[in-house]
């Protein structure tokens, strides 16, 4: 008896997340799919994004997403390996460094907004910029890549470096040829969930890339992130809500897009490195 | 790693292009951007080596931005305070402020006290002011926003007086917030509301002080609850910027002060 309730319970919060996710990503899909035309994709947005499309926006958010990943998959790996591989996870440092990273995974992204305001953009002199925004991004998804990157680094048996050590490899090439490869399936969850928080934000970046819907000609320009453009479509202006829709289509498109991408090309880039 | 290398070496190489182009920067008032935005880009066409960034962030920020140079203009839809004269204000367009409930609902009108005693919780159902026996949800807006602020001072209430059940930020959040609850009261600006009852959305305007709210009586000035949108500057407004402010005040732009459903201001 007791089993049987524990498998219908199990079952319908299944069926429930299930049910939630389809409804949102259809709902998107049917208002967002109907109308949508390839003009919207390269024209730019007109009548404050009532008409027109989302060229520059896209271009914009491309730009922000490029920028936040090089900096954190660089940074974020080395302080990931030096955590795991170069200190004693049990020393004082490492406690203080992963307790910080743990409290900023926390943070509200406005936060990361009103800072990266502050230091970027006027400390730092860059202003509304791509530049300013990409790096107040990188800043936010940092802790979680850094945090996902090490547990599955620490995941590795130990024997795996004893053996490699026991070979006489030196410590660079034990990382290369054998505990990376190992953990790349946990680095690219990592990667994926840090484009995904990337792609979503709105706080973090009305204050930092800006609203400008122009298509930017450097990093130093404004640029409209789609997640921005969606919001303000939908919250700001008044018969924006077609349009909005479309969007929001092509950010899930794009999302989905990207980790498919990113998965394959990591996978590919390790076995050739093998 | 050569991967990476590439990106770093083609985000370094696109910085390089910035053309060194005249900028001006807005920032301030979420209601009046998107218009700005639209007159910015009509100014850039007829200024080649010209860039205007419109950013938004609400009134507050416009002012505070303009006072720091951080932005050359600020964006603030409400008049400037007597604290704030060290700015000058131009004038773009008017915008109207209208109480909006539930279409389903059967109020037709409210007095300036029902209004008063919704907002503060002294009266919590439709039912004390002459409507169905439903919880009454009051829509009120986030602070800083200068739609509040006109509200407030319309109806002579402190910040702290006012009961509400939900806060909003934008004006389509409010339309959006009170077409989706049979029982929910909010003000909204009255263009974007006039525009989404043509849309078939579900709210009604009601009146105020007895004058209908319509952008009509905003342009007459009859109506009670109305604001300009204003450009902000500080110091001497001269060269690009005074370019720029004449050109949002014209009739060159009044097509676009109608599009975005605002009253315009013929000079």
């Amino acid at each position: 008896m007791g089993d049987k309730l524990f498998s219908i319970l199990v079952h319908l919060s299944v069926l429930v997340i299930a049910l939630v996710f389809f409804a949102i990503v259809g709902d998107v899909a049917i208002k967002g799919f109907t109308a949508i035309q390839w003009d919207f994709i390269f024209t730019e947005p007109s009548r404050s994004g009532r008409e027109g499309g989302v060229g520059p926006i896209l271009v914009s958010t491309f730009l922000l997403l490029g920028i936040c990943l090089s900096i954190v998959i660089s940074l974020g790996l080395g302080t990931a390996i030096y955590l795991n591989e170069f200190t004693f996870h049990k020393s004082k440092f490492s406690k203080i460094i992963e307790l910080s990273l743990d409290i900023l995974a926390g943070v509200p992204s406005i936060v990361f907004g009103l800072f990266g305001n502050v230091l970027f953009c006027k400390i730092l002199g860059l202003g509304f910029s791509i530049l300013s925004g990409g790096l107040t991004l990188a800043c936010m998804a940092l802790p979680l890549f850094i945090r996902t990157a090490q547990s599955s680094l620490r995941g590795i048996p130990s024997e795996y470096r004893s053996g490699s050590k026991a070979l006489g490899f030196s410590k660079a090439t034990t990382l290369i040829k054998v505990t990376l490869p190992v953990a790349i399936p946990g680095i690219i969850a990592g990667l994926i969930l840090s484009i995904g928080r990337a792609m979503a934000e709105t706080a973090a970046l009305i204050f930092t890339s800006g609203y400008v819907d122009r298509m930017p000609s450097s990093l130093l320009d404004s640029g409209r992130a789609l997640s921005v453009h969606i919001y303000d479509l939908s919250m700001n202006i008044s018969g924006g809500d077609l349009n909005a829709y479309r969007s929001a289509f092509l950010l899930i498109i794009g999302l989905l897009f990207i980790n498919f991408s990113a998965s394959t090309i990591i996978k590919k880039t390790l076995r050739v490195e093998n | 790693m050569l991967k990476l290398l590439a990106l770093v070496g083609f985000t370094l190489s696109l910085s390089q292009f910035s053309f060194s182009a005249e900028k001006l920067v807005l920032t301030g008032s979420s209601t009046v951007a998107p218009l700005l935005g639209e007159i910015a880009k009509r100014f850039e066409k007829s200024h080649n080596d010209v860039r205007v960034d419109v950013q938004t962030g609400g009134s507050s920020r416009g002012i505070a931005d303009t006072r720091q140079g951080v932005a050359d203009i600020g964006m603030v839809s409400r008049a400037l305070k007597p604290s704030e004269k060290d700015l000058t204000a131009f004038t773009v367009a008017m915008d109207g402020i209208g109480m909006i409930v539930h279409s389903s609902n059967p109020i037709e009108k409210l007095t300036q006290e029902q209004i008063l005693n919704i907002y503060k919780g002294k009266v919590k159902s439709w039912k004390n002011v002459g409507g169905p026996d439903k919880s009454v949800t009051v829509v009120n807006k986030a602070e800083g926003r200068s739609t509040l602020e006109l509200f407030l001072k319309h109806f002579q209430l402190k910040p702290y007086e006012i009961k509400a059940s939900v806060i909003i930020g934008d004006n389509e959040q409010g339309i959006k917030t009170v077409a989706g609850n049979p029982n929910a009261i909010g003000y909204v600006s009255i263009g974007a509301a006039e525009f989404s009852i043509s849309q078939g959305v579900n709210i009604k305007l009601l009146p105020l002080n007895g004058i209908v709210s319509s952008t009509e009586n905003v342009r007459n000035g009859r109506f009670p609850l109305s604001r300009p949108l204003n450009l902000v500057a500080k110091g001497e407004v001269s060269g690009l910027k005074k370019q720029f402010i004449e050109f949002a005040k014209s009739s060159e732009v009044s097509d676009l002060v109608r599009d975005q459903y605002f009253v315009s201001v013929e000079q």
